[in-house]
């Protein structure tokens, strides 16, 4: 159930499927060992993301690397689900390589902080827990994030 | 939301992630062996707890013998217990148990952040760091299964009973009362002693279950220390002095 998620979290942070799988495959060890520390009545969710996105860190850092996010090649259609005109679409194309480079540019902090909010689509406390910070802080780096995109991508 | 949230959100949707493999079946082939070795290590607990109501039986049946058998030593958060003999102990545990047994993964400079006490370094920087129970923070040197240098410093707030660490030395275990920097410490070398961590609930932490190697102990300014390495005393009290 929790599979599927914890994996793309993994391979989000760490761009890498075996890291990714590695890393998944630690956190899940890792939270049935430690289920016993979860708070009675707190989300096993974003507690599990917590665990298996330190154990992605952990083989990123260690990697000293992160691989280049790529989009799917379906990536060509539009969000409202109308048919692109060849044009339309390359444009379209161009300017989500154009924002997932910007992405992958930024710093370390605001990139997580993205990836948990738009790409996982975690909500700000989900990402806190995840993150292992405070709320207040989800909402500055994920401000501050937006803000250093917006002076690279034209949105 | 606005247009450039929506476009990260719509970005996210068509990033290309591979399908995710089965997790389960390389969950389970990590987790057998280790199960094996949690059992062994059940058993391993109930061997020491078995030695050492015996022995208990035995000295109160022979009062004279009893000092030897309460002699148990408090210091850093520690409880250092001498047993006639050491119960037999399984091979080094996997990497992960160690990971596990110290705490959350951390860096150095995090550490520095959390610790909300001064964190005494040595000149090299540690290969791996962990925020554990009670406040510890671990600096590791070499591989949680090869252990070079390991050192803990828990603030004295954190202690209190159950103790942190629950040490077994076997009675081959040279236990020496040191100076360190004025300080009252313990150096224990010889025979390799038992390790098994408290945690704040007071139960043992299976995972922890080892053979350390030498260890000084000692405590200063409300922080407790401990080195563990393969150091004779006056090696560990040189290593203990360039901690600052």
């Amino acid at each position: 159930m929790h599979q599927s998620i914890a994996f793309r979290t993994a391979y989000l942070l760490t761009g890498s499927a075996a890291d990714a799988e590695d890393a998944a495959q630690a956190g899940f060890i890792k939270a049935w060992a430690a289920l016993h520390r979860l708070r009675r009545g707190a989300p096993f969710k974003p507690w599990l993301l917590r665990i298996v996105a330190n154990e992605a860190h952990n083989r990123r850092r260690s990697s000293g690397r992160q691989e280049a996010l790529r989009l799917r090649s379906s990536a060509a259609h539009p969000s409202d689900g109308a048919a692109p005109s060849p044009e339309g679409a390359a444009l379209e194309r161009e300017q989500r390589e154009e924002l997932l480079i910007a992405v992958q540019r930024l710093d370390v902090r605001d990139r997580d902080v993205l990836t948990c909010r738009y790409f996982l689509e975690l909500s700000e406390d989900e990402t806190a827990t995840v993150l292992d910070v405070r709320r207040g802080t989800v909402k500055s780096r994920t401000a501050r994030a937006l803000a250093r995109l917006r002076l690279e991508v034209e949105l | 939301m606005n247009e450039l949230e929506r476009a990260l959100t719509e970005l996210g949707r068509e990033l290309a992630v591979p399908t995710a493999p089965d997790l389960a079946a390389g969950v389970l082939a990590r987790i057998e062996p280790r199960r094996a070795m949690r059992l062994r290590r059940r058993r391993l607990v109930l061997a020491f707890a078995v030695v050492a109501l015996a022995a208990l039986a035995a000295t109160l049946a022979i009062p004279e013998a009893r000092s030897a058998l309460l002699r148990v030593l408090h210091i850093g958060g520690e409880q250092i217990e001498l047993v006639d003999e050491l119960p037999a102990v399984a091979p080094a545990p996997a990497e992960l148990d160690l990971d596990l047994a110290l705490g959350k993964r951390s860096t150095l400079e995090q550490a520095r952040r959390e610790a909300g006490f001064d964190l005494r370094e040595l000149d090299t920087e540690p290969d791996r760091v962990y925020l554990g129970g009670r406040g510890t923070v671990w600096f590791l040197y070499g591989t949680p299964s090869k252990v070079r240098l390991l050192v803990a410093q828990t603030p004295k707030l954190g202690l209190g009973e159950p103790f942190l660490l629950k040490k077994l030395a076997a009675s081959g275990t040279q236990v020496e009362e040191v100076l360190v920097g004025g300080a009252r410490g313990v150096y224990l070398a010889g025979a390799k002693h038992l390790v098994l961590l408290v945690d704040e609930r007071g139960e043992i932490v299976e995972e922890s279950a080892r053979l350390a190697q030498n260890v000084l102990v000692w405590e200063a300014n409300g922080v407790a220390y401990r080195l563990e390495g393969d150091f004779k005393r006056d090696e560990a009290l040189t290593l203990a002095s360039s901690l600052r």
